[in-house]
């Protein structure tokens, strides 16, 4: 997805988050200028509008370990570290954040807790804000505050962490950060089943609440995502139809054991066919899986998050719109890329209109996940107010009272 | 529009009544709170409002000049209005188990106890969340999901009794949650009435929802960002089975170093509680378990999952244990045997009732390779100050809970025990921790807070807590320290005495 933008555009790469707080105080006392975050760039086109005028922080610099006490599991890094290389540096002592990221050779840390990236491991590992343990971070005054600590149980004091989490650089730029981390399983599995109707689909994910298997993953696509996700994995798998994809993670026993025992229970549900993907294969599915989100050259991609139980019937009217389909489906996290027919803003705006009708507005949410840059102005980023969005803005209104960060854009988030 | 953060630190709470018993506004109050919550949910007799003066902690007291129990969102909207009309402080109490004074009425007010909204309003399997009201007993959930596969992970100690209201409030953890988190790990939304009687949702049944993550900020605000009306929590799978030893070690030192090879191994175990020597010869005294009485440490370990899995987990810890040193190890292989060595464990604090007519427990972090030092700390501090100190705690999480046995008839011993217990947490700040790892600042740890947080760090939590109570007229002098405190200011408390156990 192209990063570019157009406007009057500075760049400031501090080395240090004293020195980012000072420029920051000093913006806000002088120049007054938008200040935009950047870490590795793969989510500006919708996190940041389309004309950027003022000063784009590069965090590329801000990359050091400032404390890893290995046998604690805990590490503290400035957030400019890219997620590759903070993965090196635990996996060497068998450790992970296990948090799916793509494009992590780009990605940073600070960018993962900014948009609240996830991936197909959060059905059982949870998503960024449950493992960061300490932050620091730096409001639009210039103000270098910190939450939290580094010790992975600690109630002293507000939890401002998870304010930060999905605040997309509007309230503070994040410059360092605390993590609990967790040890590397020995082996992971994936079962591979195809099915030829959506009411079968829905049972064996019902079936799932209580499957005697613990999955680490369940992933749904429909065939156009199918088809596209077997093609770039390389490996020969049915992708004519719905797909449900499980993974396992642990000792090979109990993964194998796991991967036989799933394809026994859901032999009720009469998936088309059903197969075991291991070692290498596997890791290199299963990085497919986490890439698809953000890998389409469509145009637009769209991020639903509805109740399990009511996914389907948004899989279905989505479907019908020749939108490719992946889903986290055991949490309701839905990635939809629109077809390359769905070439104006029109018709873009069209199949929101069509597709928010099949999410219950109670409790689903529809969100522009990538787009092309010059439509990121024209097109909200969330569909509908979230809940709490009162409170937001006032949070906005107290850390950055002088609306410079990223400043523009949070005031387009929601249509209004 | 909010004022800039620096500003705010200038500022003081706005002034609150204090309601005299017998004047007109207090009369005027009464009647009104009367019609909304009928006769039989207020209380404003002085006799009466005893029980309400202090939680668990009970080392400051005073008392409400009204507590009603609500039984609706609505209700408690308008109450919270009446006391913004009347400016009078109020605050919610759940089932007041806090052991940080975080139900303490400082300035007396309105308490609105929540403990007849207890009802499970939706249970979903499906979508594995619960809505409950907040005045529901954690336990009283769990057991309610029984039968399902799914509980309610978050397990503080207090569990039979306290509330999932004062779970968010607090953050509470539990034996569990080195595996399986906190309570903000577990809550999907809430319902809210904030410090001006309006009510507002965040967060949502579903796994995420777009923009900040208010509810995650909401959690742990203890009491201060007004009332918690409705929690919507996330319900875990049952573990298929469980294993359970008991590991003897001759020393501290080796029993901390099996916990990180056991965790360096992958093996997260569901629980992992030490006992140090002090209590096994408490327990052993009380119980007679058969421990030796000279053994440094015991290790209770816990592992959980698929039965397939656990005979191998538990052959790596046996391993492990033994390349530690370990002296023995009690292994349970039937559930009457998991709940006798749980009962060791769970009894410690009956022991302590021995030995000691009073006791404080403490709560601090350290990293956890850096139990050993702690420990040694804590057993020098006791021998400084000639203090029998003993430790039961979560081992896996490096929570200590160092209790400090004294009597408090002795105003010399309740003096020790106080800078005792300063000693104990200003060391858990020196080696990397927390001064509370989850009873929570409340009153009792305020001048804590500028030691771990600068002027800046507290500013932007004060222009936070700002946003939802501006006036502090909700659960007022609570987690922050007021403005003029000055950073090396001392732990004040006069009276630090028995503490239910956590």
């Amino acid at each position: 997805m192209s990063s570019l933008h157009s406007g009057d555009l500075e760049e400031f790469v501090p080395t240090s988050q004293i020195e980012l707080s000072r420029f920051i105080t000093e913006n806000a006392i002088a120049t007054q200028k938008q200040i935009f975050p950047a870490g590795g760039r793969t989510s500006l086109s919708v996190c940041c509008p389309a004309s950027l005028s003022g000063t784009q922080i590069c965090t590329s610099q801000l990359n050091k370990v400032i404390d890893y006490p290995v046998r604690d599991m805990t590490i503290t890094v400035e957030a400019g570290m890219r997620i590759d290389q903070l993965n090196e540096i635990i996996s060497a002592e068998g450790q992970r954040l296990p948090i799916d990221v793509p494009q992590s050779n780009r990605a940073t840390l600070g960018g993962v807790i900014a948009t609240n990236t996830s991936g197909p491991k959060r059905f059982s590992y949870g998503t960024i804000r449950d493992y960061v343990i300490g932050i620091s971070a730096i409001d639009g005054k210039g103000n270098l505050f910190k939450s939290g600590g580094r010790v992975v149980k600690n109630v002293a004091g507000y939890d401002l962490k998870k304010m930060l989490v999905g605040s997309l650089g509007t309230l503070a730029v994040i410059s360092q950060v605390s993590l609990n981390l967790r040890p590397k399983p020995e082996s992971m599995c994936m079962v591979w089943f195809a099915f030829d109707s959506y009411v079968n689909v829905e049972q064996a994910l019902n079936a799932m609440i209580t499957s005697g298997t613990r999955p680490t993953a369940v992933e749904y696509c429909n065939s156009k995502a199918a088809r596209q996700i077997a093609a770039e994995s390389r490996l020969d798998l049915p992708s004519e139809h719905n797909v449900i994809c499980i993974s396992y993670e642990g000792p090979s026993n109990v993964v194998k054991w796991q991967a036989n025992h799933i394809i026994e229970e859901w032999n009720e549900f009469s998936p088309l066919s059903s197969q075991i993907i291991e070692s290498d294969h596997a890791t290199r599915l299963y990085n497919v899986f986490t890439e698809y989100q953000t890998s389409s050259d469509d145009p637009v991609t769209l991020k639903a998050v509805v109740l399990p139980s009511q996914m389907m019937k948004f899989v279905e009217s989505a479907t019908q719109l020749n939108i490719a389909i992946q889903a986290h489906a055991a949490d309701g996290i839905v990635f939809g890329h629109l077809p390359d027919s769905a070439s104006s803003l029109e018709d873009v705006k069209q199949i929101l209109s069509q597709l928010k009708k099949s999410i219950d507005h109670k409790t689903g949410y529809l969100t522009v996940y990538q787009c092309e840059s010059e439509w990121s102005e024209l097109l909200p980023l969330f569909c509908s107010p979230p809940p709490g969005w009162s409170l937001m803005k006032q949070l906005k209104n107290a850390l950055d009272p002088d609306q410079l960060l990223n400043s523009k854009r949070f005031t387009e988030l929601v249509e209004t | 529009m909010v004022e800039q953060t620096n500003q705010l630190m200038n500022q003081a709470p706005a002034s609150l009544e204090e309601l005299e018993s017998g004047s007109a506004s207090f009369s005027a109050l009464v009647q009104q709170l009367t019609l909304i919550v009928g006769e039989a949910g207020i209380l404003f007799d002085a006799d009466e409002l005893l029980v309400y003066e202090c939680d668990g902690y009970i080392v400051d007291k005073t008392a409400p000049d009204i507590v009603v129990f609500p039984t609706t969102t609505a209700q408690i909207s308008t109450i919270v209005k009446l006391c913004n009309q009347f400016n009078v402080p109020f605050l919610a109490r759940g089932a007041g188990t806090s052991l940080s004074g975080g139900c303490l009425p400082i300035g007396g007010g309105v308490m609105i106890v929540l403990t007849k909204m207890k009802n499970i309003l939706e249970i979903n399997l499906r979508d594995r969340y619960a809505v409950v009201e907040p005045g529901m007993v954690n336990l009283h959930l769990t057991n309610a999901l029984k039968g399902t596969g799914y509980h309610y992970a978050p397990d503080p100690s207090s569990q039979g009794a306290c509330t999932i209201g004062g779970n968010i409030a607090t953050n509470s953890g539990g034996p569990h949650t080195l595996k399986y988190g906190v309570t903000t790990n577990h809550l999907l939304g809430l319902e809210a009435v904030l410090p001006d009687g309006s009510i507002i949702e965040l967060g949502g049944p579903t796994a995420e929802v777009p923009g900040y993550d208010l509810h995650g900020l909401y959690v742990g605000n203890e009491g201060t960002f007004g009332i918690c009306t409705k929690a919507i929590v996330r319900l875990t799978r049952d573990p298929e089975s469980h294993r359970t030893m008991l590991a003897i070690f001759q020393t501290i030192a080796e029993a901390t170093r099996a916990i990180s090879e056991i965790i360096a191994a992958g093996i997260i175990p569901s629980a992992l509680e030490m006992m140090d020597q002090g209590i096994i010869q408490a327990v052993e005294e009380a119980f007679h378990f058969g421990f030796p009485l000279d053994a440094g440490a015991v290790l209770l370990i816990e592992v959980d999952g698929l039965e397939i899995a656990l005979d191998e987990e538990v052959r790596q810890i046996l391993e492990i244990c033994n390349s530690c040193n370990v002296r023995d190890i009690q292994r349970a292989d039937t559930p009457e045997e998991r709940l006798l060595i749980w009962k060791s464990r769970k009894q410690a604090f009956g022991a302590i009732g021995r030995l000691s007519p009073s006791y404080c427990t403490q709560d601090g972090v350290v990293p956890r390779t850096r139990l050993p030092e702690i420990l040694e700390f804590i057993e020098e501090t006791s021998n400084r100050y000639g203090l029998r100190i003993v430790n039961v705690f979560h081992a896996g999480d490096g929570n200590v809970h160092p209790i400090l046995l004294f009597d408090e008839r002795d105003k010399e011993q309740i003096q020790k025990v106080m800078e005792a217990s300063e000693a104990i947490l200003e060391k858990c700040l020196e080696l990397g921790g927390s001064v509370t790892g989850e009873h929570g600042i409340g009153v009792e740890k305020i001048n804590f807070m500028s030691r771990i947080f600068n002027q800046i760090d507290l500013a932007t939590m004060e222009t936070v807590r700002h946003i939802f109570n501006p006036r502090q007229i909700c659960s007022r002098d609570k987690v922050l320290p007021n403005h003029q405190t000055d950073g090396s200011s001392k732990i004040t408390q006069s009276h630090p005495t028995r503490r239910a156990p956590h």
